[in-house]
């Protein structure tokens, strides 16, 4: 009897080590470790950099004309425009700018998406090439009779660079995660000055 | 005797094993495009294309007409304008996309921001009418020198020729733009 | 029966089975392939135009359920802003109508001109030509919503170079009737 109990003691033993070496190793991959961190506050002076984008916000100010660099608004609205200068530092042409900032649900409709424009020519989202820094204008339909705001809240999404995707082995930019917040003064109209570094 | 050579047996295996797991092709380099590489001035045989670059030529602004007014695009690096001819080779199809490739590895796709001008792909070609195009691209002064033009049909050249034309090395003038850049050149004029 | 008697029988009757199974990859083999590949064969047959049916110009056939009949092939000489070498062509068809369910048997309605060298030309978009108002072209017959018996007048402008005028013929095909289409031919060729 003595033979059985010390062999299943030496199972048991070994299983028990099994399973804690493999809780140990889960814990230093990071499985526990999974909180809510507080989101980064950037400051808007300073260029912001997802990986994808340089980002160098210049100035933003509220617009009760017509049009906007080309885009054709709401009559009788006001919409947000930040213009902001962009650098792509992928390797390729891109436009998957459209999800890098989102202005907060307090100031802008969270259904609203921005027009997004080249100032140099307001064409409408064109892709912008790697290394070419441009400024390019985010406008964004302010809800109806809302007020001018004095600044407002933007978040910073983050994309990481995966060489090989998990469906066709190819690079791409994936699982956006915001970044950090800022906040941008608005100002009263197309000539405010831009924010300097 | 026979264990030291089951060994030695299953140490080659692992290592042959091992060796074809890293040289395995990964799915995007078995399914992308098959290159057909020439030089500027050469006529490029794909499977249904054919594409002869001319001439690249630089500037620093472009003229433009749209809808009968003239307008000037500037840009932040410096304007390649490549005008190639293309002709099909059995099948009328259409050429839609073509991309400057720097020595570096950084490709720029055509510019969208003519997209109101004709002459720009996506054009249509039938076999035994060879058609002349331009190919705009705006790029880093830095990335014009040996540089690859890259022509294909289809966006995702997938098992599919792309033509990759060396364009050569352009010399860097004093001002740190290719040599012979232009202050303006005019995209109304003929091909 | 001793072991070794035994032994002889079952290592006989594996070498007969072994024999067979071989000799039955010869049939198996190809049968696993054409399993895999029917799909992609499916597909090959159904977006390829391969098998030509030929037509005499000024007979009409059976085709995606209604009678095409090639009525005129002209080029259009004179025209300025030309490419260099290189001719209109226009192809004309009088269809009648058979079954007016044009919209899925005329799917995919494709008119081609193909010349000796099999090189194939579409329609053009470059120039375009004043065509009578009865007259249109396949996608716009498909939802002009013709009945069974009327009689639909196709045009298709074509631009080809000069050397292959004398021997390019008007082809049409349907995505119902792939992988064989209509060739129409003069009586000499």
């Amino acid at each position: 009897m003595l033979e059985s109990a010390r062999s299943r003691l030496k199972a048991w033993t070994v299983a028990g080590i099994g399973t804690a070496a493999a809780i140990a190793v889960a814990g230093v991959l990071g499985a526990f470790g999974a909180r809510h961190e507080p989101l980064p506050v950037l400051a808007p002076a300073s260029p912001i950099d997802t990986g994808e984008w340089l980002l160098r916000p210049l100035k933003a100010y509220v617009t009760v004309e017509k049009y906007a660099y080309g885009t054709l608004l709401k009559p009788g609205g006001k919409a947000l425009v930040l213009e902001v200068e962009m650098t792509n530092r992928t390797a390729k042409s891109t436009k998957d700018y459209f999800d890098v900032l989102q202005a907060s649900p307090a100031t802008v409709d969270p259904a609203t998406k921005p027009f997004i424009v080249l100032t140099r020519d307001s064409t409408m989202s064109p892709e912008l090439h790697p290394g070419m820094p441009e400024r390019m204008a985010y406008i964004w339909q302010l809800p109806d009779g809302a007020a001018a705001p004095a600044s407002f809240n933007l978040t910073v999404i983050r994309k990481t660079y995966k060489p090989r995707d998990n469906l066709y082995g190819l690079p791409g930019w994936f699982n956006p995660t915001p970044a950090g917040t800022l906040t941008i003064p608005v100002g009263a109209g197309p000539d405010s000055p831009d924010i300097q570094p | 005797m026979r264990k030291s050579a089951n060994l030695v047996l299953m140490l080659v295996a692992a290592v042959l094993c091992y060796g074809l797991q890293i040289s395995k092709p990964h799915y995007g380099e078995l399914i992308g495009p098959i290159p057909a590489r020439g030089k500027l001035g050469d006529t490029v045989v794909g499977r249904a294309f054919e594409v002869h670059a001319e001439k690249v030529e630089f500037a620093r602004k472009l003229t433009v007409d749209q809808f009968g007014q003239q307008r000037v695009l500037t840009t932040g690096g410096v304007w390649a304008v490549v005008t190639v001819e293309i002709a099909a080779r059995s099948e009328s199809t259409t050429i839609g996309v073509a991309s400057w490739r720097g020595p570096t590895g950084l490709t720029y796709d055509q510019t969208e921001r003519l997209s109101f001008m004709n002459g720009l792909l996506p054009v249509a070609i039938d076999p035994g009418l060879p058609r002349k195009a331009r190919l705009i691209f705006e790029v880093r002064p830095d990335e014009a020198s040996d540089a690859t033009l890259l022509v294909s049909e289809k966006l995702v050249a997938a098992l599919d020729s792309q033509a990759e034309i060396a364009l050569g090395p352009v010399a860097v003038a004093a001002d740190g733009l290719p040599a012979g850049t232009v202050d303006m050149l005019d995209m109304a004029q003929p091909l | 029966m001793t072991a070794e008697a035994l032994d002889q029988e079952n290592r006989a009757g594996e070498r007969k089975w072994r024999r067979r199974s071989l000799w039955s990859l010869i049939l198996l083999v190809p049968l696993a392939l054409a399993v895999e590949s029917y799909d992609s064969v499916k597909a090959l047959l159904g977006n390829n135009d391969l098998f030509p049916r030929r037509v005499v110009w000024g007979e009409s056939a059976q085709f995606g359920g209604s009678d095409w009949k090639l009525t005129d092939l002209r080029g259009a000489f004179g025209m300025s802003n030309l490419p260099p070498d290189s001719v209109p062509v226009l192809a004309d068809f009088q269809v009648k109508v058979g079954n007016p369910d044009l919209q899925k048997l005329w799917l995919g309605c494709k008119i081609m001109l193909i010349d000796k060298d099999g090189r194939r030309w579409s329609p053009t978009s470059i120039i375009s030509l004043k065509t009578p108002d009865n007259v249109g072209n396949c996608i716009s017959a498909i939802f002009s919503g013709a009945k069974s018996g009327d009689t639909v007048n196709l045009r298709e402008t074509f631009l080809v170079p000069k050397e292959a005028t004398k021997s390019i013929r008007p082809a049409v095909s349907v995505a119902s009737e792939r992988p064989h289409f209509l060739l129409f031919h003069l009586e000499k060729d």
